[in-house]
Order: structure tokens, then C-alpha cells, then sequence
């Protein structure tokens, strides 16, 4: 029985806690593994658990510990990760939660993995998550669904769903998801967590399993902003190996505290009052902007013209560039091969056609029809205008604005299986998608809780291009008026082996405030739902 | 079948190359640090890049995209500034990707040409050619004393990745055709390759294969590839259609591709010409397909491929960050430009007063241009004397050679530029005749001595002693009275008779001028 | 409901993305991809006269290269370690044009 409650740190407060030696740092992985026992049985959070590397990391940070080095361990030395299992990690399984890639092991390390490691990170395992990230709740994972914490019948969100509901749980501080048109974004506002997806460029996508190249970016998941902050400080910075990737040398966490006033921050009027937005949502939004203008922000309407494009482009680029990627998977190198066959053709098709999901085989489909001959000019070139006009659309409202605050999902975490209409699916993502097209940074900050369905509402924050800082900030003004996000309440208490009396650090860490939507006013947001412009229906597809 | 010369009486043939080429002379392949190296263990240059695995990202080697624009520059090519690397879908088992990198409509190097100079045998390939004035011309041909010269354009220059390599197991001979498995290999995978892409401009199989000869020279001495047939770094694909004399439009073509000799090259397209032709003249139709030369049956296939579709699919790679040259980089690149073949004929020509046939053949290979060049160094004063001898040594006797012995090596021959002064020197000042400059030549080879070493030890110098040669005439003509009576009856072809018996009487070593000079003189008194 | 693709189409788009279809499962994707395709129609539907494409978010970036330099490669064990069949040091695939053995 280890003497502190390990659920309730954050990153922060571990490093504190290692400085004074509350705890070691196998102490933390072994907490964290057994956390992980115990919840994910639940939660089915995670793929695999990689004890052996997460107790070789703590051994490593302990070392440094004891020789009095804690100084040059990096800013998240001891704190356990866990990574989207779409991220290599040499010697682990990287299965994409498909069958294709079922026996597949990593022979190299991703370099936003490398980077949590260098920075004293403790590699858990590896994260739940629609196959190949092509879904919005986890469902169309090979390996079975991840639960949301908040609501066992319900989903994470997707695709990164694994990352939201492990950290939802308290079963780690941090982990990293990758958003291609809103998979960090939508399952943090379904799991009620902190999910950032930064500016196009400014985490390399190497080892990364490639869905939409133009449009995927990775992110950390936290339940503060601080640490989500201290993450993206690990993860950034020019990499060699990935031609997008950017040179960055700015302080996450620099600005935190600086609070609001004087920032301009950005309210798209349509988004308010769109097709699909559920009144607790739009009341939780708009509680928001209430707040930042009490704080000291000045609230500017902006347009977005061409935003009712985003979605018709985002699925014309999107399956063009994962037919495209997903074209390696021929069963030669690696993968799944199906057995017995004569000819090179057979097997092919049979492979490709076993391992792949249905959501895959479509996508891959779709895509390769928009490329073909003929076709490209209707659908490919158009929807790469229309990331011109849309990319124009944002430099033009960050000229009036530091920031734009928004819904994140237009709704709250659904009922597995609630959601058979894919035009309501997709609609999952019609906040989300545009800022991928784009390239601008985005993230999702918790907002407490609906006053309808109690369960997580979300803003989200969006950047400039590469002004990361600017939605960090205003995030951490919203969490210091909200509370830090809470541990799912079903996972509060029910820890066999942590202690929970004996915290004696890191109060700013625990759940000083229980979520609650503070104002009860903003309630007209229902009466027109105009329709946000989003195509008529995206039947058989779903967002990420 | 008709001849070639027949089919080209009545028709004309119109060819294009693509010619790719394997930066071979970089360190590393185009998208990732794996070291070039052919004939390494299977799959030992490869990493998560040119393997295609999930995840992996493609970097451009920057010395790829600067020797594209040094061949772009040195074929006379615009530099397109603006340019994206583009996949190509096709699924095949030797692209890790599933996808070739390569460049889309517009290419690193665009619309430029090189001239060929034809002559020799292959110039009469030429028929609408040959027997026009010289300087007169017909398409983009122009008559020249020596044969013709033609303007072939040179329609794109862009940059892609090579394939892995495959071993066909079970088939007869490696082929992939009755094959039950294959092994692959990806060392190659990623090479960075240059593919050329000529206009329909080559109307013979001797233009055709002078391009890829031509090109091979500019190549080689930009110094970015080995520019191999033998390894497969330097391989052609030909096209190749047939139009009647006079018509203007394209017949239907076939395609040869993988053609790695200049042999098989013209070969491969004259036996194209002779079949097309009678298909065409049969009444039949050429079918549109990809054929394979077949050098030892020497004839052309059908290939048998697995259907694959032409549409690519492409789009530009959204891995890789467009291309925007700045006038900096080009001009850096152009600072690097060497000597051209075309530019070191001419100070051939200007230097050594060669001809610009000889200079042409001369540079022909960069071991013989160097040769060459060191000989002329060594000569001094006499170089402009021995330039044309030592040419002609190079261009005749080492080239046969060459022809001869695949293993030839200038290098390490004992044949050097020294030697070479020397032998030209003897030769020049009279001191051997030409035909015991033959002999000398085998010597040096065979005995790896210098040529004064061989006269002095074979006591073959040459007599062109006036007095001394003046002797034997006179003896001969006094031995043959009858023959001296008919020759100046009419019967002159007996002067051979005459220089037979002076050189029999001088063992070979007389001077054949001074006893040619000596003879006429004394018979037509 | 806009028929874009027949299942002719469909049937051809699967054997180029070498994805087995049955003909039990023709109709159905034949269905899905024709209501995707049409939900895609405000993209046909826009005055884009004179708009560049940036087939790309960041759109300055340009010109990224590395120097020619060798970097690190697998053994020939790691580069084959995830393949389904290995011979001679080479991944090992049945018959390329058919014919081959199980």
C-alpha cells in the first residue's frame, strides 16, 4: 500500500512529490499499474500495459533521484503516459485498433513518444481508438469498445477514446491522442477533460500511423491545463524527420496565469445557433463568454464564412490522403495475411478485406473513386480550394481576435449503439473539423457538467497558427473559474490500494470545486437551429 | 520479315525514350539516411522509410534535388522553380508504399534538348538523310560531311524513387511468368532516379541509341551517377511507332521498357520496325502493349503483367513541403556545371586542331578523353603534331578493343598516355611504318614495354634512308626488265608489284612513301 | 437518392484498392459510397474561379530537405521481423501473375 493517492496527481505534483520524496518513481508506475488493474476492467481503456518499460523508465528517474540529478530530468519525469495506440513505440504492439495490425510490433519509436520518454515520462501502454482513427466513439475499434467513465453506457467519444477515458479515470495524468478532424477534441468533452490539438506543424507526426496526413496532429490529454501545457512543452519542437513539422521554443506554461483581460476572444454567432446543438451545450457555452467578459475579455463576433464547407472538404481530403496511406497494408512487410493463397491477387484482396473494418474499407474506397481520373477535378481540387477560403476565413477573424471560443461537440456523450443515423454522427464533429482543414490549434476545456443530461459540456478554444499560448491561457482562466477537471465520480473512490487520507501536497491538484453549470440563463440558444450549412448527409461515414 | 532499310523505304519510324537514371554517386537514398550500395545482404539498407512502415515520413535528400537541376542544366532545360512531389498509386510488391513519390505535371527540368551527331554506318539508318547536299535538312536533321546532326527535344527531366528488386522463383529463368513465389528485396527501394523523358523526336534506332550514349557522357560527367546498364542504374524504356513516309500523324506505338544495353536498345527497336511493319502491311493493326526484348532469341514479346490499371491516382504528397527554388539555389547548382562532352569536343577542336568528327569519338568515353588530355600534356611542343595520330590510336585501336574485351580498362592497361606519345612520335617522324605501328601496339600490350624498347628489341625501325632505299630500287628494277617494260606499256597497276619486292628486299622496314616517291620517279623516266 | 456509382464501379473500385468484396456485400457499399458521394455536393457547388489549392495547412512551408547523410538502418532480422513469410533474407510472397502453391 503505497501512502498517497496516485489518482488525484497531476504532473506537477509529481514532480514536487518525487523532490520531497513523498513517493519514487516506481512507486508512481507501480501505482499506476495497479490503478490500471483495478479501473480498467471497467473502462477497457487500454490495449496493452507495458509494465516493464514504465517500471525501466522509473528506475531510470529514480536513479537521478538518489544522486540529486532531479534538476536535469525533464519536466515530466515520473509521470506515467500512455499513448493512442496509433503511436510507435519500439518492441510494443502498435495495432491501430484494427485487425490488420493485430500482431504488429513497433520496430521504432514515434518521436512524440521519444520526446514524452526523454522528458521522464513512464510509458503505461497504449490507448483504445476507432480503427485507423476513423470513427467519433471508439465502436469501430477490432478490440472491443472503451467505456466513458463518466457513464458506463455510454461512449468516450473517438477517436482517441482510450487516451480521454484513462485519464477520465484517473488511471494516468497524461496522454497523448491524435486529432484529424476532432478525435482529441470531441472525446475530452465527452470524458470531461483537458484535450489539446495544436497548431498543424508544431508536434511531429513521425511513427505516427497516418490517416490524414495534411489534416493529423497529436496532443496531450490531461485534467489540467498546466499539465496538458507541461505535455506540449515536452512534445514540440522542430523534428528532422517530419517535413511539416515546425521550430517552436515557447513556454506552455508561461502565460497561465496571466488571466484574460485585454484578450479579444472570438464568438462565431452560427456556430451558436446551429443545426444539432444541444441547449445544454449552447448554455454552457455562453456561460463561458459570460465569465470572460466578467474576467476582462473583450467579446468580438467574427465570421466564418465558408465554415459550411469544412465538412464536405474534410471528407473529400480526409479519405483521399487514408486511401492513400492506408494502401502499405499488403500483407508483404507486416500485418495481417490471410492464409493459403496461390497468387499474390488472392491474397491481397483477402487480407485487405479481413483486416479491415468496414468503416476502412469504405474510406478506402471513397478515397480512391475521388482520385480517379475525372473524378479529381469535381471533388479533389475543389475541396483544396476550399481550404484556401477556409484557412482565409481564420487569418481574417484572428485579425479581430487573440482567440475563438466555441462549442467543442454539439452534444454530450451518447449511448453506445444510440447513434444509428450516421448524419447525426457526423454532426459529432461540425465544431471540430474546420480547424483541421485549416491547420489553426484547437483544444477542449470541461465546463463542468450539463444541465440536462450531468453529463461533461466543453468549449473549445481555438488559436492562430502557432499561437498555441493564447488558448492555453484563456483555458487556464476558464479552469480557475470552473474547477479542475474531476476524476469520473465512479472512479473516485474506488481504488483498492491507494490511500486517499495521506495527501499531503499538491491541493491545487484535487477537486476543489465540484463541477457545476453556474448559470441557469443562457437558454434561448434552441429556438433557432438554423442549419450550420454541414452537407444534407454524410450517411455511412463517420467523423473523427 | 523485310530488312530495316527495306520497312524504312516506305515507312518512317518515330521513337521516344524515357530514360531513367540512379543517383548512385549520393551517399543515401532519396527520402531517407539508408546508405546506396548495390549488391548488399538483402534488405540491409532499409528502415522504417523506404520499408513503408506505419508511421514512417519521407524527407528529400537535398543533393537529389541539386543533381536534378545540375542534368536539367547540362540538357539545356528550364528550371521549373514551382514544383510538388506527387504519389503515383499502383499496389506491387516492390514499392513499400504502395505509392511511387514522383513529381506531377510540372518537373524539376522541362523542355530542353541535346543535338546528336551521327555518322558511320549508323547514319545510313538515315534514308531521307544521306543522300541530301550537305547542309541541307529534312525535319530537325541537318547533312554534315561526316554524316548528319539532329535536335531531339528533351521533354521533362523529374525526380522519383526506384523500386525494390524481385526474384521470381520457379520460373524458367528467373522470370516472374510461371513463378510460384517471389523474395523482395528493398535495398533499392528509394534510390533516387531521374527519369528523362525525350519529344517523339528519334526516327532511327542509331539516333535512339546515340541519345542514351549521348546522355550517358553528359551523366557521367556531371559525376551523379555510375550511370551502369550493366547494374540496371541507367536503363531505357523505348516507344516506338510507325507512320508511311510523308504522313503526319502518330501510328500506334509498343513499348519496351528495362532495355539496360545500347545493343539491346537498337536492336530491340530495329526488330519492332521490321515486325510492326509487317503487321501493318499484313493489313493487321499494332496492338498497344508493353513488349519484351528478348536479346538471345532476338526478337520481341508480349509481356505478360498482371492487369494493372493506368489511372494513378495521383495527388501531391501532403508529407512532403512544396518546392519554391530560389534563384540562389539554381545559380549554385550551375556554379557546380563541369566541363560538358559538347564543350570539351570543341577545345578538343580548338586546342589540337582535331577534327570535330575525331574530338566527337575522342571524348566519346571519360577514360579516353583523360588519356587524351594526359597525352597531349606529355607531348609539349609536339601536341598539336601528334593530336590527330593519338586520336586515331584512341579512336580505332583502343575502341576495338573495348569492343572486344568488356573488361577492358584504360587505367590499368599497359597502354598509357606516355606510350602513346611515344608510339604516335615513332610513327610520326618516320621511324616505323604504320604497319609496324600495329605490331608495336600488340607489343606494348602483350609485353607491357614501352614502344622504343619494342623497336629496339624486334630491330624494327623503320629505313627511310634515301640512299639506302634508292639502292634497292634500283636493283629491283634491274631484276625485273620485262615488268618495268610493261609498266611503261600502260600497265601502271604493276607498282604494287614493285613496293612488294623493295619491302621484301628491306624485311618490311623500308619507308613505303619514300619507295612509292622513289619508284614513280625512276619508272617514268 | 443520385446514383454517382454503379455497382459496375464499386466492383472495379474494390479490385483496384485490392479490397475483396462478396457479391452479397456489393449492394450495400454500392449504396453507402453513392451517399457519401452525394453528401459531398456543396463542394461542387462553389465559385472557386481563380482560388489556389495550398494542398497543405501551413502554406509557406517550402523547400524542406536534409543533406545527404547516412543515418541509421535495420539489420536484415529487424527489417523482416514483422513480415508473414521470410526466405533467403527476403520477404517471401506467392506467385506475382498466379500459378503459384499454397
Amino acid at each position: 500500500m503505497v501512502g498517497f493517492d496516485f489518482k488525484d496527481l497531476s504532473a506537477e505534483a509529481i514532480r514536487f512529490g518525487l523532490a520531497a520524496k513523498d513517493f519514487s518513481a516506481r512507486e508512481l508506475a507501480e501505482a499506476a499499474l495497479e490503478r490500471v488493474a483495478s479501473v480498467d476492467e471497467q473502462v477497457n481503456a487500454f490495449l496493452q500495459v507495458t509494465p516493464d518499460a514504465a517500471l525501466a523508465a522509473a528506475e531510470a528517474v529514480d536513479a537521478a533521484v538518489a544522486s540529486g540529478n532531479l534538476d536535469t530530468l525533464g519536466p515530466l519525469a515520473g509521470v506515467p503516459v500512455a499513448f493512442k495506440d496509433n503511436m510507435n513505440l519500439l518492441g510494443t504492439r502498435t495495432t491501430c485498433g484494427s485487425r490488420m495490425l493485430e500482431t504488429y510490433k513497433s520496430a521504432y519509436t514515434a518521436t512524440c513518444v521519444q520526446r514524452i520518454l526523454d522528458a521522464g515520462g513512464l510509458p503505461m501502454g497504449k490507448l483504445n481508438m476507432d480503427e485507423f482513427a476513423f470513427g467519433s466513439s471508439t465502436e469501430t475499434s477490432a478490440f472491443g469498445t472503451t467505456k466513458n467513465p463518466w457513464d458506463l453506457e455510454r461512449v468516450p467519444g473517438g477517436s482517441s477514446g482510450g487516451s480521454a477515458a484513462a485519464v477520465a479515470s484517473g488511471m494516468v495524468p497524461i496522454t497523448l491522442g491524435s486529432d484529424t478532424g476532432g478525435s482529441i477534441r470531441q472525446p475530452a468533452s465527452f470524458c470531461g477533460v483537458v484535450g489539446v490539438k495544436p497548431t498543424y506543424g508544431l508536434v511531429s507526426r513521425y511513427g505516427v500511423v497516418a490517416f490524414g496526413s495534411s489534416l493529423d496532429q497529436v496532443g496531450p490529454f490531461a485534467r489540467t491545463v498546466r499539465d496538458a501545457a507541461l505535455a506540449l512543452n515536452a512534445l514540440v519542437g522542430h523534428d528532422p524527420l517530419d517535413c511539416t513539422s515546425q521550430p517552436c521554443a515557447t513556454d506552455f506554461t508561461a502565460n497561465l496565469d496571466e488571466g484574460v483581460e485585454g484578450m479579444r476572444i472570438g464568438v462565431v454567432p452560427e456556430f451558436m445557433t446551429a443545426q444539432g446543438l444541444e441547449p445544454e451545450v449552447g448554455e454552457a457555452v455562453l456561460g463561458a463568454i459570460e465569465k470572460l467578459a466578467a474576467l476582462g475579455a473583450e467579446i468580438v463576433e467574427i465570421e466564418l464564412p465558408n465554415a459550411a464547407a469544412a465538412m464536405s472538404a474534410y471528407y473529400v481530403i480526409g479519405p483521399c490522403e487514408a486511401f492513400s496511406n492506408l494502401s502499405r497494408f499488403d500483407s508483404v512487410r507486416y500485418g495481417y495475411r490471410d492464409p493459403g493463397h496461390a497468387d499474390l491477387g488472392s491474397q491481397y484482396e483477402a487480407s485487405r478485406s479481413a483486416g479491415f473494418g468496414p468503416e476502412a474499407r469504405r474510406r478506402i474506397m471513397l478515397g480512391s473513386y475521388l482520385l480517379s481520373a475525372g473524378v479529381y477535378d469535381t471533388y479533389y481540387y475543389p475541396a483544396q480550394q476550399v481550404r484556401t477560403l477556409i484557412t482565409d476565413d481564420y487569418r481574417m477573424a484572428f485579425g479581430e481576435c487573440d482567440c475563438i471560443l466555441a462549442p467543442t461537440s454539439p452534444r454530450t456523450a451518447f449511448k453506445f449503439g444510440e447513434i444509428s443515423d450516421p448524419t447525426t454522427m457526423h454532426l459529432s464533429d461540425i465544431f471540430t473539423i474546420s480547424i483541421n482543414i485549416a491547420g489553426n490549434g484547437g483544444m477542449s476545456m470541461p465546463l463542468g457538467l450539463g444541465s440536462d443530461s450531468g453529463l461533461p459540456v466543453s468549449a473549445q478554444l481555438i488559436c492562430p497558427w502557432f499561437k498555441d499560448e493564447n488558448m492555453l491561457r484563456v483555458a487556464a482562466a476558464l479552469e480557475r473559474e470552473y474547477g479542475t477537471a474531476p476524476i469520473a465520480p465512479a472512479f473516485t473512490d474506488a481504488v483498492a490500494s491507494c490511500d486517499t487520507q495521506s495527501v499531503s501536497f499538491g491541493e491545487a491538484s484535487r477537486n476543489e470545486v465540484r463541477h457545476s453549470f453556474p448559470d441557469e440563463s443562457a437558454a434561448s440558444t434552441a429556438e433557432t437551429l438554423a442549419d450550420f450549412g454541414g452537407p444534407a448527409s454524410l450517411s455511412g461515414m463517420e467523423g473523427e | 520479315m523485310k530488312t530495316m532499310e527495306e520497312v524504312l523505304r516506305d515507312w518512317e519510324a518515330v521513337i521516344g525514350l524515357e530514360i531513367h537514371c540512379e543517383l548512385t554517386e549520393l551517399e543515401t537514398k532519396m527520402f531517407c539516411g539508408c546508405k546506396l550500395e548495390f549488391g548488399a545482404a538483402p534488405n540491409t539498407h532499409t528502415c522504417p522509410v523506404c520499408l513503408g512502415l506505419p508511421g514512417a515520413l519521407p524527407v528529400p535528400n537535398k543533393a537529389a534535388i541539386e543533381s536534378i537541376v545540375l542534368a536539367g542544366l547540362a540538357t539545356n532545360c528550364d528550371i521549373e522553380k514551382h514544383t510538388l512531389f506527387y504519389r503515383k498509386g499502383y499496389m506491387y510488391p516492390d514499392m513499400a508504399k504502395n505509392f511511387q513519390t514522383t513529381q506531377g505535371p510540372k518537373a524539376f527540368a522541362m523542355r530542353g534538348w541535346l543535338d546528336l551527331d551521327v555518322d558511320g554506318k549508323g547514319a545510313q539508318e538515315r534514308l531521307d538523310v544521306r543522300d541530301l547536299e550537305v547542309g541541307a535538312r529534312v525535319q530537325s536533321a541537318t547533312r554534315t560531311e561526316t554524316g548528319y546532326t539532329t535536335h531531339i527535344g528533351i521533354t521533362r527531366i523529374h525526380m522519383e524513387e526506384d523500386a525494390g528488386k524481385m526474384i521470381h522463383i520457379g520460373g524458367g529463368e528467373g522470370r516472374i511468368d510461371g513463378a510460384t513465389h517471389s523474395l523482395v528485396d528493398y535495398n533499392r527501394a528509394g534510390t533516387p532516379l531521374m527519369e528523362l523523358v525525350t519529344e517523339p523526336d528519334l526516327r532511327t534506332p542509331e539516333e535512339a541509341r546515340l541519345f542514351m550514349q549521348k546522355l550517358r557522357q553528359v551523366y557521367l560527367s556531371l559525376g551523379i551517377s555510375d550511370c551502369s546498364l550493366e547494374e540496371g542504374s541507367m536503363r531505357a524504356d523505348g516507344n516506338i511507332s510507325l507512320r508511311r513516309r510523308g504522313e503526319t500523324e502518330l501510328g500506334t506505338r509498343t513499348e519496351m521498357k528495362n532495355i539496360n544495353s545500347f545493343k539491346a536498345l537498337h536492336d530491340a527497336l530495329a526488330y519492332e520496325i521490321c515486325r510492326q511493319a509487317e503487321v501493318l502491311e499484313g493489313g493487321g493493326v499494332v496492338v498497344q502493349e508493353t513488349r519484351h526484348w528478348d536479346p538471345g532469341a532476338k526478337h520481341t514479346i508480349t509481356m505478360r503483367t498482371k492487369e494493372t490499371a493506368d489511372d494513378y491516382r495521383m495527388f501531391p504528397d501532403p508529407d512532403l513541403a512544396p518546392y519554391d527554388l530560389s534563384d540562389e539555389f539554381i545559380e549554385g547548382v550551375r556554379a557546380k556545371l563541369p566541363e560538358l562532352p559538347d564543350q570539351k569536343a570543341a577545345r578538343f577542336q580548338r586546342t589540337w586542331g582535331l577534327s570535330a568528327y575525331d574530338a566527337r569519338h575522342v571524348i566519346e568515353h571519360r577514360d579516353t578523353a583523360g588519356f587524351f588530355e594526359v597525352a597531349m600534356a606529355q607531348a609539349g611542343a609536339d601536341a598539336e603534331t601528334l593530336a590527330k595520330p593519338i586520336a586515331n590510336l584512341i579512336i580505332n585501336d583502343l575502341a576495338a578493343r573495348r569492343s572486344a574485351d568488356e573488361s577492358f580498362d584504360l587505367a590499368t592497361c599497359p597502354f598509357t598516355p606516355a606510350r602513346a606519345v611515344e608510339l604516335a612520335g615513332l610513327r610520326a617522324s618516320d621511324a616505323i611504318s604504320s604497319k609496324q605501328e600495329k605490331e608495336v601496339l600488340e607489343a606494348v600490350f602483350a609485353e607491357d614495354k614501352d614502344p622504343a624498347v619494342v623497336v629496339e628489341e624486334r630491330d624494327m625501325k623503320q629505313v627511310s634512308d634515301a640512299g639506302a632505299i634508292e639502292a634497292v630500287v634500283d636493283a629491283v628494277l634491274a631484276a625485273n626488265p620485262d615488268k618495268v617494260a610493261e609498266y611503261r606499256g600502260g600497265k601502271t597497276g604493276l607498282l604494287g608489284f614493285f613496293v612488294g619486292q623493295c619491302m621484301k628486299e628491306m624485311a618490311g622496314q623500308g619507308n613505303p612513301k619514300l619507295i612509292n616517291q622513289l619508284l614513280a620517279e625512276k619508272l617514268s623516266v | 437518392m443520385a446514383s454517382h456509382v454503379t455497382e459496375r464501379d464499386v466492383r472495379r473500385i474494390a479490385e483496384y484498392t485490392r479490397i475483396g468484396l462478396t457479391d452479397d456485400e456489393l449492394p450495400q457499399m454500392t449504396e453507402d459510397l453513392n451517399n457519401i458521394i452525394e453528401s459531398l455536393k456543396p463542394i461542387t457547388e462553389y465559385d472557386l474561379e481563380g482560388v489556389e489549392p495550398p494542398f497543405h495547412p501551413i502554406g509557406d512551408l517550402s523547400n524542406v530537405m536534409r543533406d545527404d547523410v547516412e543515418g541509421t538502418s535495420f539489420t536484415q532480422e529487424e527489417a523482416l521481423a514483422n513480415a508473414p513469410a521470410v526466405q533467403d533474407g527476403s520477404f517471401l510472397i506467392p506467385s506475382i501473375l498466379g500459378g503459384g502453391d499454397a
